[in-house]
């Protein structure tokens, strides 16, 4: 194997890893807030790309350009989720963890019943967008384009979301919220409004990789599970609720699995991530940084 | 009278735990109420501040009937409360947590006077600030918890047990930081199991015997009162 192809396998692999740690972020932002997995986390995605195919049908402008649009459609999914379903979940008195599992779960299984009903189980892909099938050149090395621009967004919100924590009064009340939901009415806090804006963060956040995505795959009412199977998995590699864990694990997913393709048969190439992933659950089940 | 409790009765899970509990405090005073262990005294505190629901009963806070309100628009409408194991928000700076405090305020110097304020009554949280809430001593905590309360700017400050699990100078300390707190002209609702010491900084009492206020006058007369041991002790 040459340099070159070594370093085009590690290019495409951080790359793709940049967008699976989009996707996995809003999931341990939510769960960071409120110890609530949330099990449509991969429906939110497949929203996200209908969304944008359904967007770009309407406007004929390009998924790059409808991109804010697209985070704010499914900023009001997340809200309506948590509003409409995991509220009223809290309120159970007894098992809680299992209602909120089930509560979260039975969305998912809705989205994707409703979605296959609206949008019919066939395959689509958002036609003639501009970065579509693209590739540059890059010291000798070619960078998919999509993949390039999807990296560079994730980069960007990843930003966003770190000036939001850091510097923000919202910000802090989010800490707050993460630390003590109970006291943040002490000093004159809503939890239920940081919930419901928590949970449309973190949907917005995987409208954005949805918007990304849907330039370079193809859009079915499934498509979410395996990109939500990922998700879970960058998760508890990063550590629950570790905002740059999330990070660090999304790349480390990423180059694990552009490597397993190259030494495995491309369809095996999701063996690499699982075989990780119980490496972590066994040696350090608390995730790289994890505090639980 | 800034806060009234008229007729309010709680109840956990069935179990009555305040019955019938009417209580005045006015502007500018410092109030007392003592009991033994399950006597109802936090019970009364969370239900003014909206952390639990009144089964009967009104609650008025300068004339404006507050039962029933979300705890956080409680906070905003002036009342701060320290609970018993103070919520601070542990792993967030001292820093942070004070900021916190002032969290409903946008302008600038809204923040910064209590700031100043609260550095003058606690001085060693100046020194402190980058430290994690959770690396304080039990006083230290104690103090933060009233400071990040005064950032609220409120018209009423309600304390459960200040002096619970804190070295004893530093007791005094906090008393003191409660008298000055008056003088700037917050008012105070304390709670409290030291007695004579919480008696001493107050110009009325009620003491609570199992949910409900068996004795209440000024401070002196129930210091004098002869059932007063009887009633704190539970017996």
């Amino acid at each position: 194997m040459t340099l070159q192809s070594i370093v085009q396998i590690l290019a495409s692999g951080l790359l793709m890893g940049l967008i699976y740690a989009l996707i996995a972020v809003g999931l341990s932002l939510i769960f960071g807030l409120m110890d609530v997995v949330n099990f449509a986390h991969g429906e939110f995605l497949m929203l996200a790309m209908y969304a944008s195919f359904g967007l770009v049908a309407l406007t004929a402008l390009d998924p790059i350009v409808l991109m804010p649009v697209i985070a704010a459609v499914l900023f009001t999914v997340g809200a309506l989720a948590y509003v409409g379903v995991v509220r009223l979940a809290m309120r159970a008195r007894a098992n809680l963890g299992m209602v909120q599992i089930f509560a979260t779960f039975g969305l998912a299984i809705v989205i994707r019943g409703v979605s296959q009903l609206l949008f019919t189980p066939d395959y689509r892909n958002v036609p003639n967008v501009w970065l579509g099938g693209r590739t540059i050149p890059v010291g000798g090395i070619y960078l998919p384009v999509p993949q390039l621009a999807g990296g560079l967004v994730s980069i960007l919100a990843f930003l966003g979301l770190w000036l939001l924590i850091t510097r923000t009064d919202f910000g802090k009340a989010l800490e707050a919220t993460r630390e003590d939901a109970g006291a943040v009415a002490l000093v004159g806090i809503d939890k239920n409004r940081v919930f419901t804006i928590g949970w449309g963060l973190g949907a917005a956040l995987v409208g954005i990789a949805g918007a990304i995505l849907s330039i370079f795959y193809y859009i079915h009412p499934d498509v979410g599970l395996p990109f939500a199977l990922i998700a879970y998995v960058t998760v508890a590699l990063g550590g629950f609720g570790s905002v740059f864990g999330a990070l660090a694990a999304g790349l480390l997913v990423g180059l694990v699995e552009a490597m397993t393709a190259t030494i495995l048969p491309p369809s095996l190439k999701s063996i690499g991530i699982y075989g990780l992933y119980l490496l972590v659950v066994f040696v350090r089940p608390r995730g790289l940084f994890g505090s639980l | 009278m800034l806060l009234e409790v008229r007729d309010v009765t709680t109840a956990y899970q069935g179990l009555v735990a305040i019955s019938n509990i009417s209580l005045d405090v006015a502007e500018g005073e410092i109030v007392a109420v003592a009991g033994a262990n399950g006597a109802g005294k936090s019970t009364l505190l969370k239900t003014i501040a909206g952390s639990e629901r009144a089964r009967s009963g009104t609650v008025r806070f300068d004339g404006s009937q507050i039962e029933g309100e979300p705890g956080h628009r409680i906070t905003a409408a002036g009342i701060a409360y320290v609970p018993e194991n103070r919520r601070l928000f542990p792993r967030l700076a001292v820093r942070d947590n004070l900021r916190l405090g002032s969290y409903l305020f946008r302008g600038k110097a809204d923040r910064e006077e209590p700031l100043e304020r609260v550095f003058g009554l606690f001085p060693r949280l100046k020194e402190r600030l980058p430290q994690r809430a959770e690396t304080l001593s039990g006083g230290e905590q104690q103090m933060l918890a009233i400071a990040r309360a005064l950032m609220t700017r409120p018209r009423l400050l309600m304390l459960d047990e200040p002096s619970q699990g804190i070295a004893p100078k530093l007791v005094d300390e906090i008393f003191d930081a409660v008298v000055s707190i008056r003088q700037s002209g917050t008012t105070v609702l304390i709670v409290e199991q030291r007695l004579s010491e919480c008696l001493a900084i107050s110009d009325r009492g009620y003491v609570l015997q199992t949910g409900r206020i068996v004795i209440q006058g000024s401070a002196q007369e129930i210091l004098d009162h002869t059932d007063v041991r009887k009633a704190y002790l539970g017996v």
